[in-house]
């Protein structure tokens, strides 16, 4: 059983930003890094499926050298390889290609990436991910049924509305996995140090393709008409809320 | 981040007579122990405020004779040219930290033991103190009050030479001055008793004379209580202050407007338990509504738009803290910086008023654990060197108090990882659940700050809901092993009265409970009787009994103690704490130690009845806060069971216990605790914590032979018996 887990390092948001001066990009200095959360439930998945069925689970990014960091995470927690692409796009279809070509190679029995990343919220790649791979898929996944040898899984899909899908699925299948489908474990020092000297496996992304977009210009939209800015002390502000409410209300 | 807009009118500068504050933060007078003999650690404690950005700060209450000694108690004195020098320290830190400088004025009249200097104090009229026992002062004729005033003059001239900016004519808690305008303490006949203008004559006449002698260089505040609560004899804010305010605005430079007594100081400095922030803002709004001049006022300031809405309002022109100035020094600065979060807001728990109350020792802070080790330990409370040893991994068991100060203050020192680990869902550890004892609600702040910080501290990793057992700890791959597990309340009643369990005390039993199960575990007693048996002293047994009541069963609340809370009257939380377990009709019953607990009945005798009378009291339920004990299991089986040797060779170089689980104190200690190990951590042997300077005399062969000459001299002519 060989599971390879997408996972992507994201670029946490502080309290305050600023963009680069050619306005393309988030100023590095305001962002810190860590192994995206949906990514550290869809790593676990992967480890708790080899600990009942055996097997390998491989960790697979796209990113520059800094990116191992979310790898090594991965590592940590007890998967047994990583591999890194390098010279991929950022835009989700860029990376599902690079990220294709590599599990093309691998040939898992599954394929599992998180729901969406938390810094750029797109929810795009591990689905075209499937299409590139031309596997079939489910997203949003909250319970994973997979028994030894068994050609298909079942799984719940999160729905809207608090409402639950129930669905058989062939494997191989790349699953977008949902937060809250188990406890990530943490790595003890001893994981992290172990991990820090694993070698990772390094591969350029194949040429070509279009990306799904190109950032023009990132900035503070200006405020517009129709907003109105509350200002003044707390109670001030709390009085002119509740005379809104209640003008909308009447 | 920039400072919010809202709150630009606390860095306005104000002008105080001939001084100008730079911005509308100022720490009012208050203790710290130091006085004016340790005056390395007082001026070290003072100019840490000015550097966080306190525009004015103040000293103690400064003893102005001999006469006014408050041996046990720590005051500043600045009787002769040595307090002078001393104090003189304190003010140039402040001026090249651009803050201004003021001396408290004062003499304490009856109140003042005179312990030390074993002097008589002179007051009003002869009548013992209400906070003192067996202390009298003279009941001053014309003479005598002309010789007080002069005090003052004297004084206030040396508090001038030493550089002071602002002297105070302190009147309020009950001292001198105040004792003149109250019928409480006056009861004189003479032109300096009876109607207004003549109880009002002593502190007026005085502010005259200070202003007359130090005025052109010198600001005069005048300190007074607005309120004593003593009922009529107390001083009334519409019958005695706000006329005083009337009487000598014209003389007064700046207001500091508090309230109470010295009795119950602690409806000044309030407890949270009993009073949010800003509890005497209708009475210092009152003064500053017909005052023309800057009032001045404490309310444990620590929420900016409080404090900003208090000027705005025109209830007060400066914002005057003690306890939050402590818990924080930086208080200003960060809000100038919009750091917001960063605040490390006072609880208001007065343990570091306790200090002061006990009478000597320096003071001590729940939240900053660096209050009063600014000079003796080198200790600041925003800047951390990086630890020698930083390249080292840290594993810290236990996100209680101690574990979290610990941690927090290894990632500052550049730790390279530091995993916190803790079996509970949540930091906090006992802290997670004594917030939600009546009123201490506050409280919480102890978690709260730390966890903010700690999600700050890129190094640093809390690992929630795991519970480690030694041989996880000996494999985590840590160099260094920090255990803080905390303590709990003992299941079997043993106690430091009787050094022993009590019979049938088993809190195992469905009927039986300790405040972890209660509080922790959520376990309930049934029944409408429930015997709370307390020999901790502090403030879990009122707590708990509090709590009970509150939920409608009938308590007892037995101690073999002679009050019940006794640390309570330290942290002036006892007296209030009083009227709410008489209203809830909590029956006290102190002295009374338990025999034996059976199902229904706890069984009980006097602690001085040598025949040993047995007395019966129905209980449905029993809550055991006898003592606590160490959770002291994980490291000891690190250390006994697996051993040093066998750590060392998994790679643990050191191990290291804080907090309760060295041995079970107050929050404050805890945090100390945790805080002292992080920052000795390259230290030799941080198990041991580094002496610290003492501010003493120092004796060497100059200063034994010039004393040895004085003392010979004395009886150098008189013929030897």
């Amino acid at each position: 059983m060989r599971t390879v887990v997408c996972v992507k390092q994201v670029l946490q948001l502080g309290d305050e930003v600023e963009f680069t001066g050619d306005q393309l990009d988030v100023d590095p200095d305001y962002l810190d890094p860590a192994l995206n959360e949906w990514d550290s439930f869809a790593t676990e998945e992967a480890l708790l499926l080899r600990e009942r069925l055996g097997g390998e689970v491989v960790v697979l990014t796209c990113g520059p050298k800094q990116s191992e960091a979310a790898l090594r995470r991965c590592l940590a927690m007890g998967a047994d390889r990583a591999i890194r692409i390098e010279g991929a796009g950022r835009d989700p279809f860029s990376v599902a290609r690079a990220l294709a070509g590599v599990v093309a190679v691998e040939a898992p029995d599954l394929v599992l990436c998180g729901v969406q990343s938390s810094d750029a919220v797109q929810a795009a790649t591990g689905t075209a991910l499937a299409e590139l791979l031309d596997l079939p898929r489910a997203a949003v996944v909250t319970r994973l049924e997979l028994d030894a040898g068994a050609r298909t899984a079942v799984v719940d899909r999160e729905l809207e509305g608090g409402l639950l899908d129930r669905v058989e699925i062939e494997t191989p299948a790349v699953l977008t996995i949902q937060t809250g489908i188990n406890q990530p474990r943490y790595a003890n020092l001893r994981a992290i140090k172990q991990a820090e000297q694993v070698a990772i496996d390094v591969r350029a992304a194949a040429d070509g393709g279009t990306p799904a977009y190109a950032v023009r210009r990132m900035f503070v939209p200006e405020r517009g008409e129709g907003a109105e800015m509350i200002g003044g002390g707390p109670a001030e502000i709390a009085g002119r809320i509740a005379a809104i409410v209640k003008e909308r209300l009447a | 981040m920039a400072r919010d807009p809202r709150h630009d009118i606390l860095f306005e500068p104000i002008k105080i007579g001939p001084k100008t504050m730079k911005n509308r933060f100022y720490q009012v007078p208050h203790c710290n122990g130091f006085g004016s003999e340790k005056p390395f650690s007082q001026a070290y404690f003072r100019a840490l405020k000015a550097e966080g950005g306190f525009a004015g700060v103040a000293t103690e209450y400064c003893s102005i004779s001999p006469e006014s000694d408050d041996t046990h108690r720590m005051s500043a004195r600045i009787w002769d040219d040595g307090d002078i020098k001393n104090l003189s320290l304190m003010c140039d830190m402040l001026h090249e930290r651009d803050a201004l400088a003021a001396c408290e004025l004062w003499y304490g009249g009856p109140h003042a033991p005179n312990m030390e200097s074993r002097c008589v104090g002179r007051g009003p009229t002869q009548i013992p103190s209400d906070f003192e026992y067996l202390t009298y002062a003279i009941e001053s004729d014309k003479d005598d009050i002309r010789h007080l005033q002069n005090l003052y003059v004297a004084a206030a001239k040396r508090a001038r030479s030493a550089g002071f900016d602002i002297v105070y004519v302190y009147g309020s808690h009950s001292y001198l001055p105040q004792q003149f305008l109250t019928p409480f303490y006056n009861h004189r006949t003479d032109e300096y008793g009876g109607p207004f203008e003549n109880r009002a004559r002593f502190w007026r006449e005085t502010i005259e004379m200070v202003k007359e002698a130090v005025g052109d260089d010198c600001a005069i505040c005048v300190r007074m209580s607005t309120d004593m609560f003593l009922g009529e004899a107390g001083t009334q804010l519409k019958r005695d202050c706000l006329p005083f305010v009337e009487l000598v605005d014209h003389l007064v430079d700046v207001w500091d407007i508090n309230l109470s007594g010295i009795a119950e100081w602690g409806e000044d400095a309030t407890p949270s338990r009993f009073y949010p922030q800003g509890r005497a803002l209708p009475w210092q709004a009152a003064v500053k509504a017909i005052s023309k001049k800057p009032v001045l006022g404490v309310g444990r300031w620590t929420n900016p738009d409080m404090m900003a809405d208090a000027i705005r309002e025109g209830k007060l022109d400066i914002i005057a803290t003690c306890r939050p100035s402590t818990s924080d020094p930086f208080l200003p600065r960060k809000i100038d910086e919009g750091r917001l979060d960063d605040i490390r807001e006072c609880i208001g728990c007065n343990v570091c008023i306790s200090r002061w109350e006990i009478g000597g020792p320096p003071l001590i802070c729940t939240q900053n654990a660096t209050a009063g080790e600014e000079y003796r330990r080198g200790w600041h409370p925003e800047r951390f060197t990086k630890a020698a040893n930083a390249d080292n991994d840290v594993l810290v068991v236990g996100a209680g108090p101690a574990g979290m100060e610990c941690a927090m203050i290894l990632g500052k020192r550049g730790m390279r990882r530091v995993h916190l680990v803790e079996v509970q869902a949540d930091m906090g550890g006992s802290m997670r659940w004594i917030p939600e004892l009546p009123g201490l609600g506050e409280w919480a702040r102890i978690v709260n700050y730390r966890k903010i910080q700690l999600d700050k501290l890129k190094n640093v990793e809390f690992i929630p809901s795991m519970k480690l057992s030694a041989k996880d700890v000996a494999e985590y791959g840590a160099e260094i092993v920090v255990v803080a597990t905390g303590s709990y309340w003992a299941t079997d009643g043993l106690n430091g009265a009787s050094h022993a369990t009590i019979p049938g005390a088993d809190a195992s039993l469905a009927w039986q409970a300790t405040p972890d199960q209660l509080m922790g575990e959520g376990k309930q007693l049934d029944g409408e009787h429930v015997v709370v048996f307390d020999n901790d002293g502090y403030f879990m047994g009122v707590s708990i009994s509090e709590k009970l009541a509150l939920e409608g069963k009938k308590v007892v609340l037995m101690t073999p103690m002679g009050v019940v809370a006794p640390y309570m009257h330290f942290t002036l939380e006892a007296p209030n704490q009083h009227r709410r377990l008489h209203k809830l009709g909590v029956e006290i019953v102190p002295y009374h130690l338990p025999t034996r607990i059976e199902e229904g009945t706890v069984v009980a005798s006097h602690v001085y009845d040598e025949d040993g009378h047995e007395h019966s009291f129905p209980a449905d339920g029993v809550v055991l806060i006898s003592q606590r004990r160490s959770n002291e299991a994980l490291f000891r089986e690190l250390k006994d069971g697996i051993g040093l040797e066998q750590l060392k060779a998994e790679g643990v170089g050191a191990l290291y216990r804080i907090g309760d689980c060295e041995a079970p104190r107050l929050t404050a200690d805890a945090v100390f605790s945790g805080h002292r190990l992080a920052r000795e951590i390259d230290a030799a042997d941080p198990s041991i914590p580094l002496p610290f300077k003492r501010e003493r005399r120092m004796v060497d062969a100059e200063s034994v032979a010039a004393e040895r000459a004085q003392y010979e001299a004395i009886y150098a002519d008189v013929v030897p018996a």
